[in-house]
């Protein structure tokens, strides 16, 4: 038997041979653990499948370049991922599942609980582990020291600021200090009332744990693997294509091709015209789009089945650029041309509001693909349910849109398909995309049991949405005084292969391009582009971000040539609730923009002054501070209906349920809709529980994308519970024999306030006596903004919108073009922080993203293959962030709460870009400002 | 097919393991190149040779003359040794840019050399320190010019499958010797080099013999300038070299050297990374800056407030504008 002996100084190593499998020895979590393996294979991998430990995660294809498999090696934090089993022979190996039980948690666990974190917990073992050999190492970490510390762990949610905030914090209490949390990490409601209060997120103590069962955690019995035969071509047609050669190899169950889709081949009205796999004889329009799928009993097998796959495919011309694409002697794409979509809208007389200013300026502002990357990339398990319904696990924003798709594509009735939401490690509109669902339903179709599809990261790349890159040409004029008078707005939306939603983006685009300003006139028209680029799609903000950094940055310019302050240049031209916007017609929620705008004055002119005073002061001439501003709108809420419905639920336990369809992937809906439920009640949260998004068990509450969830979906808990709340009080009345007004419902009982023996109820009594009179103890609540919109007169986007500004301090070095972002501050209007915690850290999480997008993120089609050259800011780059929440009530949504998720993200990098434009005295017009474009245009300008 | 995988006791026994493997042994240290070597195909070991347990390749020995560093040193280790810490700047600051912590926790400095990349942190400053490498095979042990492994973009003339390098050694920098550190990348940590430049100054002081013998006090008696990636292998600037050697260390100077450097440079263009224009333009900043930084430790005059060769943290662009207290 194996044995690892250890005399002194030497190592020797005692294996039992048996077909080269050894048998490797060493502790793990405390325990001596012994694995029959090959040692060469990864520890990730042995942890993961041959152990059953689940809690360490695999986000990069193995490549060491996310950190989400860090584990402890005698306690030096490691890469799993990058270390062979044979290596921890004989030593110590800690996985999460070591660090703390759920009751009794590590001080790092505890931490990363309380002060938020958490979000999608996809990087959190890692990030843990990593902290853990942090702190074990040097017990007073500085903020730098722990910030280099987490430098090789990505997160794509918070932002890094909670997480080092929660080491720091975790180091004190550590050392026998009592820490509390500073008042900006939004612990300030700790005690109060259920919302706006401590919201500690009711799925955390999962993630910290390594519990959170994410997709590729799950195993079942016979479960099969897919893998995705894809074009490596950008644009041809696929001539032939023979899967026989694949189909005899061992362990292959079915090939499938668009000859197998026994509905329609297409995904509904999500993409119109993206096949789920390309017939023969069709063209292939992006390098990526899938053309087979290959199911077989293990991944090395369905790789094998794919690579034997024989797809002959004649080459097309293909375009990347939307200018390209736009040529009068461009190749068409598709048989009706290379424009998917026009929008237009404009009033006003132009000439005349152009003739009557003071300046005009036209500018030319673009950006690139942007790629989500989530940390968990996609992965779907597809299978049967008790009831025998086809059923699809993944993570989604719309499961009931996808039961749509999947029943389209396999001609069956939507009842017989099911859609799950496990835990989800992320999105950002990236899982909006129903292709695996179908191709994972299609799979487990044929192959008659559990299938599951796992995109490595190179596939994600190549084959997920991305954001669609822009061209955005403007015209404005002003007066001198500062005030707007016309603009017209030209924008190209790049969308790639395929429809993929581009067909909404023209509008988003047109609607953002104004900003919540006035103007005497407008002309604005946006167009959707096809190109053979990588099919853009969803992603956090829905076309608003790209026309918004166009337009922040333009009227930046002009603020410039008018030698206005640029906030000041904002609040003149702010619109008010009531005023007539750049739509035409006012907006239909309450606006807080000038109270944002006057929110962040003061932050915007301290880092005004520092900033100059560093300037004048600095010995290195070539290192250039510059603060940029911007402002913002985001129209939330669209996407789907005006009527939403959410269920409440009386267990016989006498706990409450809520059912609705929000997706968590991280976010934080499952806890919001928890405390806005218990709030309504009148209960602690700890008594609700939420089921979410699973089409077998919660109603349709529509799309959850758009922000829209807190509002529409909130509405709609709050209805139902503020229902199922008078119905158990009604009958609560008739047991206790007194009038329902009478009444207080409390934590698991009815009572009469001022109770006497006999003068309260508990809920569970309450739910006996619903069953025995026959009355449901689950009830509908439905919100419906379609009153307030009579059908005749009602835009084709209800115009709700929320705004924010964010200032951002950079440090340019002139002689690299390195750009460094210490500070940013940022106010957003969220009508109500129902979450105040869960709030700043979108935020948080936002404001860092939009740094990616401002300096680092550029998808390279063709190119770009993976984590290793795709650069997201690390907890190196991340900036100190304040941020302010500005509470102006919406009139409609719940507690007068509105979207905020990916309205944060929006006016990030329009400031960094400004500021970085006015530290080297010259405009940046393209993004990302890569230290090379920063140069070139200091170059240019020379 | 699975893979064997052994701890020799001993460098003989490794050599001895590899033997055995006929060419399907391999080499492995901290495996972070190992690993996805395997995984691409690029390589397939039947049998892993673990040198990390051999005690003799763990240790860093200060000598009178010459610091020598065993194989299985990590960067971790490197970045925690006190008198690398103090004399050795440029090795331990290259050691903090390889990658991210947890990869520096089990990377060590020969693997990375003997991976053959132009532009590896450990190769370029192992060039700009003169080190040598200690290569064993079934023949003996020779030591070779760190310089000379280098084949082509990653290709090394090392060949695990037969021989290992046991330690790499570099003189011992005295007080009128100063190294630094510079590296440019697309983000501040977790990434390749757009540009990496090690440097190492000596300046010529009394009673000199070697290479600053005869060159007047206080002027460059000897100088080194490694760059990456600029060239298919790691690159010595060797005609900036010669142009300073002798001169005063003057700003001007300093900047002179370093556009000759520039102009015997041939950076490739690089999607994901950089332009040839680009690396090209930087490239003198780097060479100015990590020579500023060396003069000034090495005792010199400091000829402008002298940066700190930490890799790029939120705040180091700042910290580089001032003027170091503790170099």
């Amino acid at each position: 038997m194996g044995l690892v002996e250890q005399d002194s100084n030497n190592w020797n190593l005692v294996y039992a041979e048996n077909d080269g499998v050894m048998i490797v020895s060493f502790i793990l979590n405390e325990q001596p653990t012994r694995v029959d393996v090959d040692p060469s294979r990864p520890l990730l991998d042995v942890l993961r499948d041959d152990l059953g430990l689940t809690g360490t995660k695999q986000g990069c294809d193995h490549e060491g370049e996310c950190g989400a498999c860090t584990v402890l090696l005698d306690g030096m934090a490691v890469r799993s991922c990058l270390t062979p089993v044979g290596k921890v022979a004989g030593r110590r190996v800690v996985t999460i599942e070591g660090l703390g039980e759920p009751d009794a948690l590590h001080p790092l666990q505890q931490a990363f609980i309380e002060l938020g974190a958490v979000q999608c917990g996809y990087c959190t073992p890692g990030m843990l582990l990593a902290a853990k050999a942090l702190l074990d190492r040097d017990p007073h970490p500085t903020q730098e020291r722990i910030r280099e510390a987490l430098a090789g762990n990505l997160c794509r949610c918070t932002g890094y600021r909670r997480i080092v905030e929660a080491v720091d914090v975790a180091a004190a209490r550590m050392r026998g200090e009592r820490k509390r949390p500073a008042p900006e990490d939004g612990l300030e409601g700790y005690g109060k009332p259920v919302i706006g209060g401590d919201a500690v997120r009711a799925d955390s103590v999962d993630k910290v744990t390594g519990r959170a069962r994410f997709v590729e955690d799950l195993k079942m019995p016979q479960m099969a693997h897919v893998r995705v035969v894809r074009s490596p071509h950008h644009h041809a047609r696929l001539v032939a294509l023979d899967t026989a050669r694949a189909e005899r190899l061992e362990g292959v169950i079915c090939v499938l091709t668009a000859a197998d889709i026994p509905g329609e081949n297409g995904l509904g009205d999500y993409s119109r015209d993206e096949p789920v796999l390309t017939p023969i004889g069709e063209t292939v329009r992006m390098r990526g789009a899938p053309v087979t799928l290959v199911v077989a009993t293990s991944p090395e097998r369905a790789q094998a089945g794919a690579e034997a796959v024989e797809a002959v495919y004649e080459p097309l011309p293909h375009v990347f650029e939307v200018e390209e694409a736009l040529a009068e002697d461009a190749y068409p794409i598709y048989e009706g041309g290379n424009v998917l979509v026009s929008e237009g809208e404009a009033h006003g007389d132009l000439d005349a509001a152009f003739d009557g200013s003071d300046v005009t300026l036209e500018t030319t502002y673009r950006t690139t693909w942007q790629e989500h990357a989530a940390l968990e990339r996609e992965a779907l398990l597809g299978t049967f349910d008790e009831a025998d319904r086809l059923t699809v696990v993944g993570g989604t924003h719309e499961p009931h849109w996808q039961q749509g798709y999947i029943a389209a594509a396999l001609a069956l009735d939507p009842e017989q398909v099911r859609v799950i939401m496990p835990p989800t490690g992320g999105s950002f509109g990236g899982k909006q995309d129903p292709w695996p669902f179908v191709a994972t339903a299609l799979a487990a179709f044929h192959a008659r049991r559990p299938v599951r599809l796992a995109y490595s990261r190179g596939e994600s790349f190549q084959a997920s949405p991305k954001r669609h890159p822009y061209r955005v040409r403007y015209r404005v004029g002003a007066r001198a005084d500062g005030r707007l008078t016309g603009v017209r707005v030209r924008v190209d939306a790049n969308t790639g292969g395929y429809d993929g939603h581009g067909q909404y983006i023209a509008n988003y685009a047109l609607t953002a391009s104004g900003g919540p300003y006035r103007y005497q006139a407008v002309d604005a028209a946006a167009q959707s582009v096809y190109t053979n680029g990588p099919k853009a799609g969803q992603f956090r903000g829905f076309g608003t971000p790209q026309s918004i950094f166009a337009l922040e940055c333009t009227l930046d310019e002009l603020a410039q040539q008018l030698g206005e302050d640029p906030l000041e240049l904002r609040l003149k031209n702010a619109i008010h609730q009531s005023s007539i916007s750049f739509l035409g017609y006012p907006v239909a929620e309450s606006l807080g923009y000038r109270e944002v705008l006057e929110a962040i004055r003061p932050r915007y002119r301290d880092f005004l002054e520092e900033a100059a005073g560093f300037n004048a002061a600095s010995e290195a001439r070539w290192l250039r501070k510059g603060i940029g501003f911007s402002g913002m709108w985001y129209r939330f809420g669209k996407s789907g209906s005006l009527r939403v419905e959410a269920h409440a639920g009386l267990r016989e336990d006498g706990h409450f349920v809520v059912y609705c369809s929000a997706p968590d992937y991280g976010q934080g809906a499952n806890t919001t809709m928890a405390q806005m439920a218990a709030e309504t009640l009148g209960v602690p949260r700890d008594r609700v529980e939420v089921v979410n998004a699973d089409t077998g068990h919660t109603p349709d509450s529509g799309i959850q994308g758009a922000s829209r969830a807190t509002y529409f979906v909130g509405g709609a808990v709050c209805r139902a519970a503020q229902r199922l709340r008078q119905e158990i009080l009604a009958t609560a009345a008739e047991m206790l024999d007194c009038p329902p007004s009478d009444l207080a419902l409390h934590a698991d009982r009815v009572a009469i306030p001022r109770p006497t023996g006999l003068s309260s109820v508990s809920l569970a009594d309450v739910a006996a006596e619903f069953n025995r009179i026959g009355k449901s103890r689950r009830v509908p609540g439905v919100f419906d903004l379609s009153p307030l919109f009579p059908e005749e007169s009602r835009p084709e986007y209800v115009p709700l919108f929320v705004t924010g500004a964010q200032v951002a301090e950079v440090i340019v070095d002139v002689r690299t073009g390195q750009v460094e972002v210490p500070r940013m501050a940022a106010a957003h209007d969220v009508g109500r922080a129902i979450n105040p915690i869960d709030a700043r850290g979108q935020i948080e999480g936002a404001v860092v993203m939009g740094m990616g997008t401002a300096l680092m993120e550029e998808y390279i089609p063709g190119a770009s293959a993976g984590l290793g050259d795709y650069y997201m800011p690390t907890a190196m780059s991340m900036p100190d962030i304040e941020v302010t929440l500005v509470e102006v009530p919406s009139f409609e949504g719940p507690f007068g709460a509105k979207g905020l998720g990916e309205a944060a993200i929006v006016p990030s990098a329009p400031a960094i870009i400004n500021a970085v434009s006015r530290a080297i005295g010259t405009r940046i017009r393209s993004l990302p400002a890569t230290p090379e474009r920063v140069l070139a245009r200091l170059a240019e300008d020379d | 097919m699975a893979t064997d995988y052994r701890y020799p006791g001993s460098v003989e026994e490794a050599i001895e393991c590899l033997e055995a493997g006929e060419g399907a042994a391999w080499v492995i240290a901290g495996g972070t190149d190992v690993l996805p070597d395997i995984r691409k195909g690029a390589i397939a070991p039947q049998c892993l040779v673990d040198v990390t347990r051999i005690p003799e390749l763990r240790r860093i020995e200060i000598g009178e003359d010459l610091v020598t560093v065993g194989a299985t040193v990590t960067f971790a280790v490197i970045r925690g040794h006190p008198f690398l810490t103090e004399h050795v700047h440029a090795l331990v600051e290259a050691a903090r840019s390889v990658g991210a912590g947890p990869i520096q926790n089990v990377a060590t400095w020969v693997g990375n050399i003997v991976q053959g990349m132009p532009a590896a942190d450990g190769a370029v400053v192992a060039i700009a320190l003169d080190a040598e490498a200690c290569i064993v095979d079934r023949d003996g042990a020779r030591w070779q010019a760190v310089e000379s492994l280098f084949a082509g973009p990653g290709v090394s003339t090392v060949d695990p499958t037969r021989q290992i390098v046991t330690a790499i050694r570099f003189p011992r920098p005295d007080a009128r010797t100063g190294t630094a550190w510079r590296r440019v990348g697309r983000r501040s940590a977790l990434v390749l080099p757009i540009l990496n430049c090690a440097v190492r100054v000596e300046l010529a002081g009394e009673g000199d013999a070697g290479p600053g013998a005869g060159v007047e006090d206080g002027r460059i008696a000897d100088v080194a300038i490694a760059l990456g990636p600029v060239a298919p292998v790691p690159f010595r600037a060797r005609k900036a070299e010669g142009f300073l050697r002798g001169r005063a260390p003057r700003r001007e100077i300093l900047e002179q050297g370093a556009q000759i450097a520039r102009d015997e440079a041939n950076p490739r263009t690089s999607a994901m990374r950089a332009s040839r224009g680009y690396r090209l333009e930087v490239l003198p900043v780097l060479v100015t800056d990590a020579l500023a930084t060396a003069v000034g430790r090495g005792g010199g005059p400091s000829p402008q407030p002298s940066p700190s060769g930490e890799r790029g943290t939120r705040g180091s662009l700042l910290r580089r504008g001032q003027v170091e207290q503790n170099d």
